[in-house]
Parts: structure tokens; sequence; C-alpha cells
């Protein structure tokens, strides 16, 4: 089967390989190829290294003092000794510069980090429940429409109890509002359409009555706060700046004094007792605030990708969009910037998720698991393969060898994947998320993930650098094992547990294949319903229902984000 | 009987390169002269004595110690030698060594080395004398072919790389080239230029490197095919993760 196949990654890698781009002179040959010519071109091959020369020399011009010159590299021998390529996205057709790929040159990335830190799950009934309860103010839906009405007044900085108050210009934080959503059906049907994360209108039905029996008769808000005070501040903020806009809120919308008991109950439930943050906190010694991408778990992650409701049927693609947005935050942001600093991360996260290679493997694994266990890679619970360590060692090898085996048989995915951490991260996320898919299980598929690590480095007498060693060697130790600080079901697992938080090229992949798991076994949600509605919500700048499309939009410079100043800085 | 080491499964041409790689029974095909050495490591100039961090250990009157008495010190050790490191770089087309397989042959075979495996380079530090001794070792016998395999200390991009019609792997910064029908360095292993082009001797032919290679590829010899490889490495597998679950069994 493996020989016959069409690889997925054939047309990117002949367009990046085999045509010109810009003047690299990849004109001809095949990407089964196993010898090339190194032109030497340097930066002048490339469009994009032209414009960014041009920009270094305007810069040092204007300011009287040097900065970006690609001279600079090696002494004087400059990037380029072999072709500069672009890069595809996987699963489009988008083309596009792997400069571009650097979040810093990403409008969509940021976004999609700022969409995320911006956000927090606030609930709504234990409010209620003090307005009912303790000072018996009668909440109906009407008061709730107001309410919410008057919280997406205030949310974005608009004043609401208190007169000769300044307030932030609504066209600087016009990405920030409050929707509410319920498991409650009746609830739903009587609260203004455009304040409700409707469900049964986002979800297949299916999924919707899954969610809506996980959240029951509660109501939540989701917020999100502007994304310029996000980036001004940290993940913390968004919490306190949602807590005290709320406050504000239920104050005005219920007549409430500003200055009695009640409101400090308001508060605490905002700011505690009912918020869901996107990430936890972290331990002093990585000091971050709640909100912050090391606290982000893979179970969330996973819920905050949408791709799962918009194309249920495929679960590959569901863990494939994870491992796009999971390698670009996890990887190029959380350890590439804020843990190590630098611009290096960047291309160990792009090889999940370009050029059609994991994408590739993934599938070939799917047509593997259906052939040999009845249909187990579709999407279903009856059709689960049980999780075995005999069944992780099948897929697991399998899937490993074909992966390696197309390096060997198509050398340009080989360049393509230059680095062995590249390869690792591709090979285990395809074996990993393969098993999760099969068995429905998060842990299985973590298991296939190392036995994974173990076949590469001796296949290829290599794996990928220092702290494959660390982390992939001990890792079979700890999937299996629930005892404290060793071992944990996969979707609690985030990227500052023990082992995992200073090893780029792995968290995206775990984050895939704890979807795997699910979207193998059509769950709606991953680990907490509550954040995969709040984020299946068209109107947030970044679509998550495609990540990587919406990376190839911020690439080609054709993404709109949120959080702009030209309002407030002078007219170029 | 003696305990007879066996270092590496495996039925396949591969598995036995591992196996002599890992025992230090590998065939030496060629002479690099120590100032030839000197020269492309480029940590100091051909002739110089080694700079030292500390006087010899004889003359440091060290404190009585049991374990001072059961090590013998090495030369670089004795001598207070600086530490030094050689890095390599091997082409993933049938380059005859791998960095784990150079790791564990440092590991094994010498003493007072730190190995440092990665995907494309593999590093050694050790005193200056003894990690000398090593990288001569290296470049001299099988483990090395001076077209798939090279001496870099930094930007060591490559190894993964498809190779020129020449066969030498890519090296952006050149510091190899083939001369005739032999490989000369002209450069050390951070790149810069040395007074002299150092012959690194004849590269091997491509069956001669697939014949000693330690990497398995599809198009010679097959890692699927090495079944009893892949039976160990499941079974390394299976006792990890069991061990995980439940150790007090």
């Amino acid at each position: 089967m493996a020989d016959d196949r069409q690889r997925k990654f054939a047309k990117h890698m002949e367009i990046k390989y085999t045509k010109e781009h810009g003047t690299n002179k990849m004109e001809g040959g095949d990407i089964t190829d196993k010898t090339v010519e190194y032109y030497r071109l340097g930066v002048e091959q490339n469009p994009r290294k032209l414009e960014m020369k041009k920009a270094g020399q305007d810069i040092a011009k204007k300011r009287g003092l040097v900065g970006y010159n690609p001279m600079m590299h090696c002494g004087g021998i400059p990037l380029g000794q072999r072709a500069l390529t672009p890069s595809f996205l996987s699963g489009t057709d988008d083309m596009v510069e792997i400069d571009d790929l650097h979040y810093v040159n990403n409008a969509a990335m940021q976004q999609m980090w700022d969409d995320i830190r911006r956000t927090v799950i606030v609930g709504m009934d234990m409010a209620h429940e003090t307005l009912e309860k303790r000072l018996g103010i009668e909440v109906t839906p009407e008061t709730i429409n107001h309410y919410l009405e008057t919280l997406n007044h205030a949310l974005p900085g608009g004043a609401v109890v208190q007169e000769h108050m300044v307030e932030t210009h609504p066209a600087l934080v016009d990405d920030c509002y409050v929707k509410m959503f319920t498991g409650d059906d009746e609830l739903a049907d009587e609260i203004d359409s455009q304040f409700l994360l409707d469900i049964n209108k986002e979800f297949p039905e299916e999924q919707a009555e899954q969610i809506k029996a996980a959240i029951g008769k509660t109501s939540w808000q989701a917020a999100h706060i502007p994304t310029i005070v996000s980036r001004t501040t940290d993940g913390g903020q968004t919490s306190r700046w949602m807590a005290m806009q709320v406050g504000m809120s239920f104050i005005s919308a219920y007549s409430m004094c500003a200055g009695e008991a009640a409101v400090a109950d308001l508060s605490y439930a905002a700011k505690h007792a009912g918020v869901i943050q996107m990430g936890d906190m972290l331990p002093a010694r990585r000091a971050r605030a709640p909100n912050e991408p090391g606290g982000v778990p893979f179970g969330h992650m996973a819920d905050i990708v949408q791709t799962s409701r918009v194309d249920a049927e495929d679960p590959a693609h569901v863990a494939l969009e994870v491992v796009g947005a999971g390698c670009m935050l996890y990887d190029q942001i959380w350890l590439g910037s804020y843990m190590s600093g630098g611009v290096g991360f960047t291309q160990y996260a792009t090889a999940a998720y370009c050029n059609n290679i994991l994408d590739d493997n993934l599938y070939y694994n799917v047509d593997y698991i259906n052939d040999k266990y009845d249909g187990a890679a579709n999407k279903g619970t009856d059709n689960k393969v049980q999780a075995s360590l005999d069944v992780v060692k099948d897929i697991a090898t399998e899937s490993t060898i074909y992966g390696i085996e197309n390096y060997e048989k198509y050398p340009t995915t080989l360049e393509d994947h230059f680095g062995g951490s590249q390869r690792a991260t591709s090979l285990s996320a395809a074996a990993g998320s393969a098993v999760s898919i099969a068995t429905g299980n998060g842990n299985a598929g973590l298991s296939g993930w190392y036995l994974c690590m173990y076949l590469h480095k001796e296949a290829l007498g290599r794996l990928g650098f220092f702290g494959y060693d660390l982390q992939d060697q001990c890792g079979a130790t700890n999937v299996l094992s629930y005892q404290s600080d060793e071992g944990l079901a996969l979707e609690l697992r985030g990227p500052n547990y023990p082992n995992y938080a200073m090893n780029v090229g792995h968290q995206g992949g775990y984050a895939a294949i704890t979807s795997g798991a699910h979207a193998g076994r059509g769950d709606a949600f991953a680990v907490n319903p509550l954040i995969k509605v709040a984020f299946a919500d068209k109107l947030l700048p970044f679509d998550f229902t495609q990540p990587r499309k919406e990376f190839a939009k911020g690439a080609l410079r054709e993404f709109e984000p949120a959080g702009e100043r030209s309002l407030i800085i002078p007219a170029k | 009987m003696a305990y007879e080491p066996q270092y590496y499964p495996g039925a396949t041409s591969v598995a036995e390169n591992r196996r002599k790689h890992m025992s230090g029974k590998v065939e030496k095909l060629r002479e690099i002269s120590d100032d030839d050495l000197t020269l492309v490591l480029g940590h100091r100039a051909p002739g110089s004595d080694y700079p030292s961090t500390h006087p010899p250990l004889a003359e440091m009157g060290e404190p009585e110690c049991s374990i001072r008495e059961l090590v013998e010190p090495t030369a670089g050790a004795k001598a207070g030698d600086r530490v030094r490191y050689v890095q390599f770089v091997d082409s993933m087309y049938n380059a005859p060594a791998t960095p784990y397989f150079r790791s564990y042959n440092a590991a094994i075979n010498f003493r007072g080395v730190d190995p440092g495996t990665l995907s494309g380079r593999q590093v050694v530090e050790a005193r200056e004398r003894d990690m000398e001794e090593i990288a001569k070792f290296q470049m001299e016998t099988e483990m090395t072919c001076p077209a798939l395999a090279s001496l870099r200390g930094a930007t060591v991009h490559g190894h993964s790389l498809r190779l020129p019609e020449d066969g030498v792997m890519f090296d952006m910064l050149d510091r190899c080239r083939k001369e005739g029908d032999v490989i000369i360095m002209h450069k050390d292993q951070v790149g810069r230029p040395i007074d002299k082009k150092v012959n690194l001797g004849k590269p091997m032919s491509a069956d001669e490197a697939a014949k000693r290679t330690t990497i398995y590829r599809v198009d010679n010899v097959a890692f699927r095919d090495d079944s009893e490889v892949i039976e160990w490495v499941h079974r390394v597998f299976d006792q990890r993760t069991a061990y995980g679950f439940k150790p007090e069994n």
C-alpha cells in the first residue's frame, strides 16, 4: 500500500524544489533526486530577503545606526548558500515565504494568541443567585439582556456608573465584547441573538447535545477584553479587566449601590469562584500569570481549535489543525520567545504544519488503521480498537517506518525537514495521533509518540537535539502511571508538565494527540465544553476552525488583525 | 568463559557496523598527522604547547582521596589541559557514522569524555590531548568518510541535504572540497581559513559507504528488514512503560 500511494506532499515538493522561486534557480529535477546543485546565491535569490535587506539599509540611513544586514551572517557569508525555497501551509495551496511564518512577521499568528490570552469565561449563575437570594432582585431574560448590553459598553472601557470618567476610544477596542451561552434552550431562546453563542446553531446536532448535557442549565459569559489591553499588560489582566467591568455593569444594570457588600460577592465570583482561565498560573520559577501560554493545558488547546465542529467526520484533519495551532503557540511563542528568546524556534514548528509531510503520514495511518482494524480511524465510539501495548506497537511502528522511508524515498522531504527535531515532531505527531484516533485514548496516543521516538533514534542513529534524550527516552515511563507528579491524563497535561517544560517540537503534537482521541470518538470537546463554546464564535478576528489557513493569510499579508493603533498615531 | 559484550542487536550489515563502532574494533583507513589534526581542529597552533587551566596534578598536592587513588587520570587531566571539543557532522546519505554511534564509540572506548548527541552533529568535549586522541581515531578509521562527514564547530547545516554531484556533503562555509581524488580541508572547524590545505584522504565509493554505514536506509538496508532490532526496541519500550506503571512488580 505504501509504495502505490500518491503522496500528499508531492505537489508541494515539486513546486518548492523543482520550480524557480525568485531567482533561486530551482528549475527542473525530480523530488526523488538524491543530488542537486548548490548555487550559493545568497539573499539576492529571494524576494522577501531583498525587501528585508532594503528595509535594513533604509533604517540605517534614517536613524544613523546600522541594523539588519545579511552580510553580517557568518562573517560575510549570507544565508542562501542552499536555495531559499518557499513553503505551503499544509491543507492549503497557499505558498508563503518562510520568514513570514515567524510570528513577528505574521499578524494572524499574533492574533491567534491575542484571542486566546484576552479570553475568559465567567459564570453568571453565582452572580444571579447573589442578586436574587441576597438582594431579592429579580433576574429575568430581559434583565440579562440589559446587563449584556451594558457590559458590551463597559467591557471595552465605557463608563457606566461614575461621572467625569475617562473612557477608551471605541475604535481602538472594537474587538472587545461579551457573549453568553447556556445549556438551557428555553433561556437561550429568550436571549437577544446578538449576545448569544447559539450552541444549536454552531455545532452539529450530536455535538450540541453533548455540550448542552455537559453544561446543563448553567449560564456563562465568554468575555474578550481588548487586544490592545492584553498586549500592553499580560494574560493575568484578562480576568481583572473583565471582573471590574462586570462588577460595574451589574451595579448599573441592576441599580445596585456601588458600595454595598454584595458587590464584593459579585467581584469574587467574577475574579475567582466562577472564572475559567484559558491557562493556569505558572509557578514562581517560570513566573507567569494566568492566561499565559505556558499554562494552557493540551486539552484546552484541543478545545480552543474549532475544526472538530466543522469537519467532524475527519478526525485526522481535526488533529492536524490542532498541531498547527499548538506548535505555533507552544513552540514559536511560548518556548521560542517567552522561555528562550530568539528566532530559531520557528522552523521546529513549521515542519509540523507546512508542506503536507505530516498530513501525508497521518492520512496513510488512517488508511492503515481502517484496513487493519475495521474502520477504527473513522469517527465513532463502537468502532474503536482497544488500547493495548500491542496495538500501540503495531500502529506506531508502521507509522514511523512509513514516515522515515518517505524521507529516504523523497530526499526533498528530508531537505525540507532538515533537522532531526523537525522529523521527530512530524513522525511522532503522526504516530501518536494515529493511535489516539484509533483507540479514542489520548494516553495510548502518547505511548505511540514515545515508541516512535525510540524507533526513529534506532533507525537513523540520531533523533533531535539534546532535549529529546531527556524527554523522549524516559517519557514512556510516565504515560500510564497516574501517581502524582509522574503521570496524568494527557488532556490535563500542559507545557509546564515535568519534562515538557523546555523542549520544543513536542507540545503541539501532544495537543494534537489529545484532540485526535476525542475527534476519533466524535466527542464534542476534549476536556472543557465551556472553552469549546467560547471559541465557536465568528466574531473573533482569528478563525479557529482553520488555523493553518489563517497563518497563510497572515504570511500573505491578507489577515486583518485587531488592536491596531493607527487612529492615534500620525498618518503616513 | 570471559564475558563478550554484545553491544547491539541485529542481523544486518548496519547492525554489524554499529557493533564495530561501539566496540572500537574498526579498520584504520588513512593517516592524519598530528599537525594536520591540530590545524583543522583550530584550537591551537601546530607544535605549540597545550594551554593548561591548572598545574599538573602531580604538582597540585591533592588531598587524600580513595577515588583519586582508584582512578588513573587521563593524560590530559594529568597535565592540566583545558577542555576543548571536536564536532562531527555525518551525512544521512550513508556516512559511515551516525551521531549516536560516534557518542557510543567515545563513551565506551575512551575515558574522560563528554559526548553530546544531536541529529545533525555530534560533539565530544574532553581535555585537549584526550580529545585529539578520539578525533584522530575517528578520522583515521572507517568511522569517517571525508566526503560524507566533516568537522564543523559551528554552522553545521548539511547532514540531511541532498549531495552535490561531487559527493561532498553540503557545507555552508565550504570547509572541505574535493581536489583530484582526495578531500581537502582549507578552513578549520569553525570556518577560519588555515595556512595549508589538509589532505583528509580519498572519499569512499558509494558502494563502500553503503557497506560501512551505520544508518538504515530503505535504499540500502531497510530498518523494517532488521526485525531483531525492531523487536529489541519494542522490548525496551514495553519495559520502560511497564516500569512506570507498576514498579513494584
